[in-house]
């Protein structure tokens, strides 16, 4: 177990390093500039912020650099856009919002998601099944960019319940409504992958063998059932929790949200070269690290995964 | 699934989708005097959506107009907008007089000025600040505008003098520059006979003279290239210069020799390298305000960190938490504090339309940025008395590729515009006014603005036919141009669901008038931007600019270079006509000269005038001294909270001047 991680470590590396300079290439193939504004800048002027970023330097020294930052000290350096301010420092600063409203939003989308999909299994083809499939199926397909503005239609400018956007730190009435909005997509799809797990572990052999055993449908479905059933669950687990962690770019744009998916987004329109590498390698990371966790997690809970 | 249930669901979901639709137009429909909520928040804070998250502080490093109107709580200048007119007023500057021929400006500060620290506020300080803002290593976006200052473009590049080391003489530009302009009199000898200045009953005893100023009052040095290679290109291309240049040292152009000059502790002295009637009004933008010289030495680029920062302005810096909001808190240091009426602002970076007026909506914000309200809203928004309707000193306007045929064709881009209803665009677009010439229509009190051809589709036809390119009427009365090669031109604008909408509208205008079908490419900005700068589109772009300072110049002087405008037009028989302009000295007769050069600009059509836009805003009605001026910048310390209804807004306040 303890080569297999150090084994998957060690892939990581490299992984990331590919990605970072796959990103800082397609930042240099991208038109554009970071200062380029409306009118354009006289030569002479460009120059002068040429030289002061060093991007008069030949391409060689600039990815050098940029990597030489990034391998020795873990510095992705200063941002193009916001000046004097470390890539460092706004991860840190927007990584606890995105963090906050996306594990609220797993943790919300996991309880409502199990439980419905655990009833719809267990009542398979009644009227609970059809209703909670009938709702998953919604929640997937209604985005998050309508989903979002009709929430806020409704419990803020009509009701005037909950504030319609903006940060109001943690906890705090502003995390509702974007939290509901993010997890919407995800309960459904935890309903479904929950139902899915279960019927096929509901018909195997070991259930049956746990109900000739006169154990009651309770300790069946939570001491059996339920761990075998989430196993789906467990694997869309990761993934998904990555990209919640590090922010969604359209929730955090309709509820004006300080997140990474906000840096994000800015950061590419802007051409803002090292926040772009720097937020590229922490999602890289942030989703290699929680894949290994998943596959570790797999080997605790289905005896039949070895590494 | 039955198809009876399939049905049922159907019908549902069209139901449930109706009762939303009708529910959202009665949202935004309620006849109410206002736009939602408006109950003064309890405390002296204004809540401002600004636009976008600042680039920085610091107020030489940004250009955008969010962080202008940040930089305008935070930092003095010599002067400020007045919040109506955005003429200049005294701010540091006191007092102030201009030379006979506006080449020379001297300031005589107040000396209750004082940094947000306590620390007084003089004449060094000024100087300090205007050399770091066209440092070459400051590397500011906005030192174009500051190049007025003698010797500010050589220090800005790093140039050369040439000198001659034995006799300390240096080479002089007219020697070298075939048509330079005649020297204005801050660059010519003193002389005692004939006075500078005109006199002055405030200023009996007149300035000092000073060794600097002797200096200044020389004829313009010859700076070239700091860069070896290009130095001597340069001279290799010019065989007398070559000849002179021979045995003589090349000295760096240093700090020292911009003409910026602490005469006294309170007072300053501008010398410009040409005449500039325009300067006082420029001065009040954001390049020429005040940065705190030992913090800046102290932390370097961090000094504008909410830890280190030091400013001047009537606010200063409370927190700052990007993409949240900045706090801004009332600066009891300020020499004016005494007239600051709001204890805190809040400047809240949002860019999204729908976001910024639902939080206004609901009481959340206090007042928004201009052009916030979008489009479709304008029909309910444009009739509520907290609405602002007013001109902005702005222009929307098209360019085309004049590199590339067939626009290369003056008749071609004539015929192009001659094509557009622009009434009738204005009239669509309700919130725009028309516009046929390059300068936004009355926003410049007696300037003679001429009047640009108007909407005259037979002209158009005529001229393209002309071109080479004519237009056949079809049976059913629309009109082609078979000829015309519809390949070669496309429209190109930035994605934003409202340029596309205003696209298809040119397009159509086009395709009806001309027969001519224009393809439409949306572009990311910055990728639009580039294919702009680099002339690389073909056809035609939108483009849109907005004042740097009151005075036609501010438009006319994209034109003035070739490489900033994206049309690739350049003659110097305009450019020539604008330095004639703004060499004179007689207001009305400058005006006159200018709008010569407008309209040979229009003549020569690299552009296409669409509409003067408003400034599109709301604000509450309880928010007092806040006036919707043509650039939306706002002196904050006039700006208060009204808790007394009968003494409300009720409406767009004047812009009359008191």
């Amino acid at each position: 177990m303890l080569r297999f991680i150090v084994r998957r470590l060690l892939v990581t590396i490299p992984t990331i390093l590919v990605v970072i300079s796959l990103t800082w290439g397609l930042i240099k193939l991208a038109p554009g500039n970071f200062y380029s504004t409306e009118r354009r800048l006289s030569p002479a002027i460009e120059q002068n912020i040429r030289e002061k970023y060093g991007l008069d330097k030949p391409w060689y020294q600039q990815y050098g650099k940029t990597m030489w930052g990034i391998v020795r000290h873990l510095d992705f350096g200063l941002s193009l856009r916001y000046e004097n301010q470390s890539v460092n420092a706004i991860i840190k600063q927007s990584l606890p919002v995105s963090a906050a409203i996306g594990l609220l939003a797993y943790l919300l989308a996991l309880v409502v998601g199990i439980t419905a999909g655990s009833i719809a299994a267990l009542k398979q083809n009644t009227r609970w099944d059809y209703g909670s499939m009938a709702l998953a199926m919604l929640g997937i397909s209604v985005p998050n960019f309508v989903l979002g503005p009709i929430l806020v239609l409704i419990f803020s400018l009509t009701l005037y319940w909950l504030p319609p956007s903006r940060w109001g730190g943690f906890p705090s009435w502003n995390l509702i409504l974007p939290v509901l909005t993010l997890s919407a997509l995800q309960m459904a799809y935890i309903a479904r992958l929950t139902r899915a797990g279960m019927l096929e572990v509901l018909r195997s052999d070991y259930i049956r063998t746990a109900r000739a055993k006169g154990l009651s449908e309770r300790d069946v479905v939570i001491k059996h059932a339920l761990r075998g059933g989430l196993m789906p669950v467990i694997s869309y687990t990761g993934p998904a929790l990555a990209f919640l962690l590090t922010g969604t770019v359209v929730v955090e744009r309709i509820f004006s949200l300080p997140g990474l998916g906000n840096y994000f987004i800015q950061a590419s329109l802007n051409r803002d070269e090292p926040l772009i590498i720097g937020i590229v390698a922490f999602i890289a990371i942030t989703l290699l690290l929680m894949n290994l966790l998943v596959d570790i997690a797999y080997a605790y809970l289905d005896p039949r995964v070895r590494y | 699934m039955s198809s009876g249930k399939f049905k049922q669901i159907v019908g549902l979901v069209v139901l449930a989708s109706l009762a939303l639709s009708t529910y959202s137009c009665t949202v935004v429909s309620s006849d109410e005097e206002f736009f939602g909520s408006t109950t003064p928040p309890k405390q002296n804070i204004f809540r401002y959506v600004n636009g976008d998250e600042p680039t920085s502080l610091d107020p030489v490093m940004s250009n955008g107009q969010p962080e202008a109107r940040l930089y305008m709580a935070l930092y003095d200048g010599l002067v400020e907008y007045n919040p109506k007119t955005l003429a200049p007023e005294p701010a540091l500057a006191e007092r102030w007089h201009i030379n006979n021929d506006s080449s020379e400006f001297t300031f005589h500060l107040r000396h209750n000025g004082r940094w947000s620290n306590g620390d007084p506020i003089d004449a060094n300080d000024f100087v300090y600040s205007f050399r770091r803002a066209l440092a070459k290593k400051t590397a500011s976006p906005n030192a174009s505008l500051a190049l007025y200052l003698k010797y500010a473009q050589a220090y800005n590049e790093e140039q050369v003098f040439v000198r001659d080391a034995k006799t300390g003489q240096y080479l002089l530009a007219r020697d070298f520059v075939a048509d330079l302009a005649p020297d204005p009199i801050s660059t010519t000898p003193i002389d005692a006979a004939k006075p500078e200045y005109l006199p002055d009953p405030n200023e009996l005893k007149g300035d000092p003279d000073t060794a600097f100023h002797q200096q200044m009052h020389t004829p313009l040095r010859l700076t070239l290239p700091g860069d070896e290679k290009a130095r001597a290109k340069r001279i290799d291309a010019d065989p007398k210069l070559k000849a002179l240049v021979a045995g003589k040292e090349f000295v760096t152009v240093t700090e020292k020799d911009l003409g910026v000059e602490a005469v006294d502790q309170y007072t300053l002295r501008l010398s410009l390298v040409q005449q500039a009637p325009f300067f006082l009004g420029l001065l009040a933008h954001q390049v020429f305000r005040l940065q705190p010289q030992k913090i800046v030495e102290k932390y370097g680029d961090a000094w504008t960190q909410p830890e280190h920062i030091v400013t001047c302005g009537a606010f200063k810096v409370k927190t700052w938490i990007p993409y949240d909001k900045i706090v801004l808190e009332r600066d009891p240091m300020n020499w004016d504090a005494a007239t600051v009426k709001l204890d805190e602002i809040h400047f809240i970076p949002i860019v999204d339309q729908h976001t910024v007026m639902n939080m206004y909506k609901v009481g959340e914000l206090d007042a928004v940025y201009n052009h916030t309200v979008p489009n479709p809203w304008l029909h309910v928004l444009k009739y509520k008395k907290d609405y602002m309707d007013a001109v902005e000193m702005a222009i929307d306007y098209l360019i085309m590729n004049t590199t590339k045929p067939p626009l290369d064709n003056v008749k071609v881009r004539r015929a192009f515009n001659l094509a557009i209803d622009k009434d009738a665009y204005a009239e669509w677009r309700r919130v725009v006014k028309p516009l046929t010439a390059f300068t936004p229509e009355g926003m410049f009190p007696g300037y003679p603005q001429p009047k640009g051809a108007k909407f005259n589709p037979a002209e158009a036809r005529r001229l393209l036919g002309e071109a080479g390119y004519p237009v056949t009427q079809n049976a059913d009365g629309s009109f082609s141009c078979p000829k015309f090669p519809e390949d070669q031109v496309e429209f190109i604008y930035n994605v934003q669901s409202a340029n596309k909408l205003f696209a298809e509208w040119y397009q159509a205008q086009w395709k009806q008038n001309l027969g001519i079908t224009v393809g439409l490419r949306a572009m990311e900005w910055k990728t639009f931007l580039d294919s702009r700068a680099k002339l690389e589109y073909k056809g035609l772009s939108r483009a849109a600019w907005g004042a740097d300072y009151m005075d036609p110049f501010t438009f006319l002087s994209l034109f003035y270079t070739g490489s900033e405008n994206g049309t690739g037009w350049e003659d110097p028989k305009y450019v020539a006509m604008l330095d004639e302009a703004n060499r004179t000295l007689d207001h009305k007769k400058r005006y006159e000269l200018l709008a010569q050069a407008e309209a040979y600009m229009l003549e020569q059509q690299p552009i296409i005038p669409i509409d003067t836009p408003s400034v599109n805003f709301v604000k509450k009605p309880y928010v007092k001294g806040m006036y919707p001026n043509p650039a939306s910048l706002y002196p904050w310390k006039y700006i208060y909270i009204e808790r007394d209804q009968a003494k409300w807004d009720y409406s767009t306040p004047s812009l009359a001047a008191d």
